[in-house]
């Protein structure tokens, strides 16, 4: 995706009082979104309001491409708040997600402490302290200092179910126990944001906890003010004509759908190549913008100029 | 007044979950109070509003969320959310569903239901070795049918043996994978910081997921029964199978098979699965298991096993076409056709022709030392 524009200078406002007025109700949570470059429908400003109201994560699932990360940063920014990204992987674990010991710095530490008169339980103590420790974004989270920040964990379906069951523990009690140390809670709850792209499906006890929110693709209209949200400077025609190209190629049977993600790279690549509209010369050239795979690039071209942009002569 | 007219529509709400329930979306206890909580926290007034309010409470898939409009539609209708009841409206589908669908899977219902008796009456006198043995390479279109519940019991008890004796054998591993710092530190305390004594990790030996895709149509029918019983087994003792019926159509069925006893789960199985005994389209069944499936849950470690005698009526090309697709995205694809036992078999017929160069390990599947010899592909 491409970065988020960012708010225009001559609109000064006040951090403190924006968020909160953002959250007032679900429309200004709209306003606010659009503010930032973010077109969300209603169903969407619903859906973070109450997560935000209630206090309850949010799962976000969706195809790729369709802006469920930016939603995290968007509200982070709307809030003015800190956001905090866990990207999930195979195989991740503690010491990757929620902290982890400097074990160089307490090699050292150890060294340095030799020649000294202190018992084994205070070298212990002290190599097990803070400034030891390595925050990771979960318990970074949980540390935040002075407001609650908006914690995103990407793409969790990636996960595997252990770690799953830890998070489950983590976003009902918030809280960490680190055996070295004890328990830490947080001192501000954080918004919480996850996301899925369906890979695997998720466990049921993690959803039941989670509000739930599933993106589409966008409609012609939607994706329209979209386009014309995060790229300014394209020309009215060109802009039409790309988003029904798209529109028109999701009808087809591919392997990966084109996101908003690809509708967004697909005009920025016809404008880099200078072209005012679109014909089959140019979409041949940009289409690994739009089809991912060789098998998705023959089928946009087999089904040709007159299906895809009939109002094109 | 106004108090009134919140608990009247708390009770809409907790009606509102039941209508769903019944049309088979979760609205558990705890999802049944966040919808409270969310109508609470938004203007009820507004019915979009308190429409998106409860879509994002009550959902947690797409498609409860594709459904959830029409579902919403039907229960508070073009009024404003007001007290309505749910019990009343629909007694009429989830009853007749059962009846509607017993054609040719009552067969494997009559069967489980005699033979549960029938096990525990003669089955004993038969236990022996020799016995066993001989009951193991029999084919199983050929047991005569005194000897049938026997055979059900021995293969149960074997196949189990098996699958458990798999899982222990996945969960022991030597391999030092790296160096653990944060116990080789902890150690070396006692010992003035030195580390002498290290420890490792190793990584945690994943068990591989099954999926197992079963032919039920007509050609198989004397052994699909017996296969569906190596999924039960199989699904005992594998937290990660997922089973597959297919004829015409493809329909899951690892929730049946997760079912305490084995009758049961044949009684469930026989009213969910149509298409017995009908005839095969293998290429069209495997393109839908693809589509709805495949992605989640063909993954690098996940082992798919086919149990088909290869007739398709379909064409052999899409057949092909979709064995690539799930060739590609699994770890390794078993195809078990019970006709390799057969003396003279060659897999020449066109469904198993296309199919055979995606197909990792080709197997026969017609008796229980067969299949027990699968061990050593998993």
């Amino acid at each position: 995706m491409p970065v988020l524009p960012t708010r225009p200078d001559d609109e000064p406002l006040d951090e403190h009082v924006n968020a909160s007025d953002a959250l007032a109700d679900p429309d200004a949570l709209v306003r606010g979104f659009e503010r930032w470059g973010y077109i969300a429908d209603r169903s969407l400003a619903t859906a973070v309001y109450l997560s935000t109201k209630l206090r309850k994560p949010l799962l976000i699932e969706g195809h790729a491409g369709l802006g469920k990360t930016e939603v995290a940063k968007v509200l982070a920014s709307i809030l003015g708040t800190q956001l905090i990204r866990l990207q999930c992987y195979e195989g991740l674990d503690v010491s990757s997600s929620v902290y982890e010991w400097n074990y160089q710095k307490q090699l050292l530490a150890i060294k340095i402490q030799e020649r000294t008169e202190q018992t084994i339980e205070e070298k212990e103590r002290h190599i097990f302290s803070r400034e030891f420790l390595l925050e990771r974004p979960l318990l970074k989270s949980m540390l935040a200092q002075d407001a609650s920040p908006v914690l995103l964990i990407d793409e969790i379906d990636r996960a595997d179910e252990a770690f799953e069951a830890f998070l489950l523990e983590l976003l009902s009690d918030y809280q960490i126990s680190i055996p070295e140390m004890g328990t830490i809670h947080a001192r501000h709850i954080p918004y919480v944001i996850l996301t899925s792209n369906r890979t695997r499906e998720l466990g049921d006890a993690l959803k039941r906890r989670c509000l739930y929110h599933w993106i589409d693709y966008p409609s012609f209209e939607k994706e329209m003010r979209i386009v014309r949200a995060r790229l300014p400077d394209i020309e009215e025609e060109l802009s039409g004509q790309v988003v029904q190209f798209v529109q028109a190629v999701r009808q087809l049977d591919l392997a990966k759908p084109p996101g908003v993600a690809e509708t967004l790279d697909f005009s920025q690549g016809v404008m880099a190549l200078r072209s005012h509209r679109l014909d089959m010369d140019v979409i041949s050239e940009t289409i690994g913008c739009v089809a991912k795979s060789m098998e998705d690039a023959v089928k946009v071209k087999a089904a040709g100029m007159e299906k895809l942009l009939p109002q094109i002569p | 007044m106004r108090q009134d007219r919140i608990e009247r529509l708390a009770v809409s709400i907790v009606e509102f979950c039941r209508f769903l329930r019944i049309h088979g979306l979760p609205g558990d206890m705890r999802r049944t109070v966040t919808a409270l909580e969310a109508a609470k926290a938004v203007d009820v007034a507004d019915q979009q509003s308190f429409a998106f309010a409860l879509q994002t409470s009550l959902c947690s898939t797409m498609e409860e969320w594709v459904q959830f409009p029409r579902l919403f539609q039907e229960f508070w209708g073009e009024s404003q959310p007001g007290p309505r009841s749910a019990s009343d409206e629909h007694r009429g589908p989830s009853k007749n569903d059962g009846r509607s669908r017993e054609d040719g899977s009552s067969v494997v219902l009559g069967q489980a239901s005699e033979n549960a008796p029938l096990s525990d009456t003669k089955g004993r006198a038969v236990y022996g070795a020799s016995a066993q043995q001989r009951l193991k390479k029999v084919d199983f279109s050929e047991v005569p049918y005194d000897d049938l519940a026997v055979l059900e019991e021995l293969s149960l008890r074997l196949l189990r043996r098996m699958s458990l004796r798999l899982s222990r054998r996945l969960t022991i591993s030597n391999v030092v994978d790296r160096i653990d710092l944060r116990r080789s530190i902890r150690r070396s305390i006692s010992r003035g910081g030195e580390p002498i004594v290290l420890a490792y990790t190793s990584k945690k030996p994943k068990k591989r997921r099954l999926v197992i895709f079963l032919d039920i149509s007509g050609s198989m029918n004397f052994y699909s029964l017996f296969l569906v019983r190596f999924a039960y087994a199989l699904q005992e003792h594998f937290r990660r199978v997922n089973t597959f019926l297919f004829s015409t159509d493809v329909v899951e069925i690892s929730d049946l098979l997760r079912t305490r006893s084995l009758p049961e789960a044949l009684r469930g199985l026989s009213q969910r699965a149509a298409g017995w005994s009908g005839g095969t389209k293998i290429g069209e069944s495997l393109r839908q298991f693809n589509r709805f499936y495949g992605k989640k849950l063909l993954s690098r470690d996940t082992v798919l096993i086919i149990l088909s005698d290869g007739w398709d009526t379909g064409e052999p090309e899409l057949l092909a076409a979709e064995m690539r697709v799930a060739r590609r995205y699994a770890e390794r694809v078993l195809w078990l056709n019970p006709l390799l036992g057969l003396k003279d078999y060659q897999p020449i017929t066109r469904g198993m022709a296309a199919a055979l160069p995606y197909v990792d390990v080709f197997a026969p599947a017609h008796n229980l030392e067969s299949l027990l010899a699968l061990e050593r592909h998993f």
